[in-house]
């Protein structure tokens, strides 16, 4: 009985010819991609508004930044970040705490025909940014001072410290063509009015966004011709892309970067950009149970935190000792009024009477914050506090300690939270002063010292001086007995040994800043 | 005819209708604010206003969802809360990569599935049968991202030999077809399976029929009678799984589709969803719903017209 007209010399045939057509055109593509100046990176979704007013941050400002002027940039020396003018400018001074000068650089011109950046498109792009969603970066600006065709004067209405760096080098300082803006309606969302950058960009809406040669460009040639940035929402994906050799940089999470630290795979680095999150365990004040700055004390000796970064982080995270990041001013190395010391806490807790205390610790509801609530679950058991973990998801989680959304904060007790911040200490400390009760600082303390310095920290400008201001504003949120510090998750990125990565403390990557190695 | 026709699709308006109120609620079911859900904890009230604007969400619950059902009426199904786009623009440029992956998926699996049942119904009981049996139920049992996985493991990464990630080049038709091979291999592994062993169970059900004996008996030659006679017959329940099976693909191939990272309706769904995207949401899944009732409905038809057994009864 005969099926079919298929021989085994015909099967065995074109099986083999189908894998050669397999092998073929794969192996041709690499090749390619390895040999051109492309640069293949990942970004986590579509660029949505590309706008600096309303845009979300994160990779809208790695696209701005090949595409729009800048007047300042991060540098990085060993331990500490500082800025530097960019290209885009041959004189960026503070003449005083409320002035500075500038001059753009000769011959940058906008695409779309839109001639020369001027002063005058500086002076639109900030002046306009008070009145958008991130204002808050311009509250200290008062009015940017044209003085020439490209030079100008930024006055600030009181001094703020941290302007050049959260501010003119960051997202929000990006300058846009006035009349471009002009000719767009005054806002865009994907596609830029006109460019002035080594790139021009193009997105394909959930595939890629592809930086191209800007012809119009006259600055530095960056190293790489092209960047091809794939959008792979999941870093497990992206992770295994580039292990199949199909990115040359991505972002990685906190277990892939242990597992690379013990065995890189070959021909790959990592570089770690910034450490600018911080992660803590908080205890409401004001609730009955953790009243007595004794027991909020006894928790702080009761929980050891190395066990947090070894069982929920894989030793990836470094340890954190108050809400001032790696790298920044006020960064403190140690405890002042807690170490992990079991037999203290259950002292604390007899001299407070309290026994049998059971206490409820919410958490967002993803692996490694469940991980760290159950080693803090386990700490606490051990001195004879029962703690009830609730996960949460990120709606509720959010709005649990703010007043105007509900009555939870009333029943808050323990949490554990993680704000990230910019590379100026300014920021980290903005949500605990006492006008913040019930906004963000959920522990709901206040301290007239801590709103002094608070101050203080903001227009000085003696860096010492503001360290100084830092260390002890964090001593006093210590000293309340309501923050446990835990950790600074870093920004860590795996990448091809041939290529030197530039990028943000926050996170976001500069691609023309990339070098080949 | 027609009455059937028109009672599957009233029924078809009655299910759509159910998803969007559905849908409607999801927006309001889900604990805490939703302009805050999806503009994040830092958005400023500025922000949040015009969103809640947008979406209309300063409105009586009633009024939101009479605005709703009339934009979606007349096929407005909104505009994304960031990058203001219409969402119907937004399924437009992503619906053709998951149909194009559905399509490849369930083909191979249709061209591999089908003949191995068959085989496996005319020689019952020899090894064929039993390795395909075991093959079908293997396939079956192993879920698509856990294939997609492996797959993307030993030939993305540890042989090189296909891509890894994306849909392929735009405008590059052989570069496209590089980059569907391991998804549609990953989607389609566990239709093999169930379409073997449903073409087996039918065909073997079929080839005990009187009118195969009778065609056997008057000497037609076997391949004729199996595909020409036995397999035409045997089809009609596995066209009703191929019409279920694709619908129900459109919203499943979400894993191979992010672990893949190529576009296309479920990661689509997934991405609003994670960024709180209600309005893509909403919409993509509607899109979804709406195209598996269609297909669904097109394999009933199929078999109406093929089946006069069908056909008569309507």
């Amino acid at each position: 009985m005969t099926y079919s007209g298929l021989t085994r010399r015909g099967f065995l045939a074109s099986t083999a010819a189908v894998g050669a057509l397999g092998l073929l055109p794969y192996n041709t593509r690499i090749a390619k991609a390895a040999a051109g100046g492309t640069l293949r990176l990942r970004f986590d979704g579509d660029n949505d508004v590309l706008d600096p007013g309303y845009m979300t941050g994160g990779i809208e400002i790695e696209t701005q930044k090949q595409c729009l002027p800048f007047l300042a940039q991060y540098t990085r020396s060993e331990d500490s970040f500082g800025w530097e003018p960019t290209y885009f400018v041959t004189r960026l001074e503070q003449r005083d705490p409320t002035h500075i000068d500038f001059e753009l650089a000769d011959g940058l011109v906008w695409t779309n025909g839109y001639g020369p950046v001027k002063a005058s498109d500086v002076k639109y792009s900030y002046e306009r940014m008070k009145g958008t969603d991130w204002s808050g970066y311009f509250d200290a600006l008062d009015h940017v001072e044209v003085t020439g065709d490209r030079s100008g004067t930024i006055v600030l209405d009181k001094p703020f410290a941290p302007f050049i760096m959260i501010t003119l080098c960051h997202g929000p300082g990006a300058v846009l063509s006035e009349q471009a803006m002009k000719d767009a309606g005054g806002k865009f969302t994907t596609e830029f009015p006109a460019i002035c950058g080594p790139y021009l960009y193009e997105q394909t809406p959930g595939q890629r966004a592809m930086f191209t040669p800007n012809p119009d460009w006259s600055g530095p040639k960056p190293a790489f011709d092209t960047v091809q940035a794939n959008i792979i929402t999941e870093v497990k994906a992206a992770e295994l892309a580039f292990e199949a050799g199909e990115l040359d940089c991505t972002e990685v999470g906190a277990d892939t970067l242990a597992r690379y630290t013990k065995k890189m795979p070959e021909g790959a680095g990592i570089t770690v950009a910034g450490e600018l999150q911080y992660m803590w365990l908080g205890m409401n004040t004001e609730h009955p149970k953790l009243k007595d700055q004794k027991v909020r004390r006894a928790i702080q000796h009761a929980v050891d935190v190395d066990s947090i970064l070894v069982g929920a982080y894989s030793g990836t995270t470094a340890k954190s000792y108050g809400i001032i990041c790696p790298g920044l001013i006020g960064q403190r190395n140690r405890t002042k009024y807690y170490s992990y010391d079991p037999a203290k806490a259950r002292a604390l807790l007899d001299e407070a009477g309290v026994s049998g205390l059971s206490l409820t610790l919410r958490t967002l509801n993803n692996q490694e914050r469940m991980l760290a609530a159950q080693i803090v679950q386990a700490n606490l058991g051990a001195v004879g506090i029962s703690v009830k973990v609730l996960p949460l998801d990120s709606g509720p989680f959010w709005e649990m300690g703010q007043e105007k959304k509900g009555e939870t904060w009333k029943d808050l007790e323990l949490w554990l939270m993680r704000f990230g911040t910019t590379p100026d200490p300014y920021e980290a400390t903005q949500w605990f002063v006492s006008s913040q009760v019930g906004v963000w600082n959920w522990e709901r303390w206040t301290s007239e010292e801590f709103d002094r310095l608070y101050d203080e920290g903001i227009t000085e400008t003696d860096e010492a001086k503001r360290a100084a201001i830092y260390v002890r504003m964090q001593e006093i949120m210590e000293e309340t007995g309501a923050y446990v510090w835990i950790n600074h998750e870093p920004e860590a990125f795996v990448h091809s040994t041939d290529v030197v990565v530039n990028a943000a403390p926050s996170g976001e990557l500069n691609y023309r800043r990339f070098e080949k190695a | 005819m027609l009455l059937y026709l028109t009672k599957r699709l009233g029924l078809s308006v009655v299910v759509i209708c159910a998803v969007v109120l559905v849908l409607f609620s999801l927006l309001h079911l889900i604990p805490g604010d939703p302009a805050t859900i999806a503009l994040g904890p830092r958005a400023t009230p500025e922000a949040i206003t015009r969103y809640a604007a947008k979406m209309h969400l300063d409105e009586p619950i009633w009024r939101q969802f009479l605005i709703y059902i009339g934009n979606v009426v007349i096929g407005d199904l909104g505009v994304d809360v960031f990058s203001d786009r219409l969402v119907t623009r937004i399924i437009g440029e992503r619906i053709g990569f998951t149909l194009t992956l559905v399509a490849a998926g369930m083909g191979w699996a249709m061209l591999l599935g089908i003949p191995l049942g068959c085989l496996a119904a005319v020689q019952p009981n020899t090894w064929l049968d039993r390795i395909t049996g075991v093959l079908s139920v293997g396939t079956i049992a192993v879920p698509s991202f856990l294939v997609s996985i492996w797959a993307l493991l030993i030939f993305a990464v540890q042989l090189r030999w296909l891509p890894a990630i994306g849909a392929g080049e735009p405008g590059d038709l052989a570069d496209q077809a590089v980059h569907l091979i391991l998804p549609a291999f990953a989607i389609g592994l566990s239709w093999v399976g169930y379409l073997a062993r449903m073409v087996r169970a039918s065909m073997l059900e079929v080839m005990g029929e009187t009118y195969i004996r009778a065609a056997r008996a008057f000497g037609l030659a076997p391949r004729r009678v199996i595909f020409g006679y036995a397999l035409r017959v045997a089809i009609l329940p596995t066209i009703t799984l191929i019409g279920m099976g694709f619908g129900g693909l459109i919203s499943s191939t979400v894993f191979a589709e992010i672990i893949f990272a190529r576009p296309g309706i479920g990661k689509l769904i997934f991405d609003s969803v994670m960024a709180r995207n209600f309005p893509v949401v909403q919409g993509a899944v509607l899109v979804a719903t709406a195209l598996y009732i269609a297909i669904v409905l097109l394999s009933d038809l199929l078999i109406a017209r093929l089946d006069p057994r069908v056909r008569e009864s309507l």
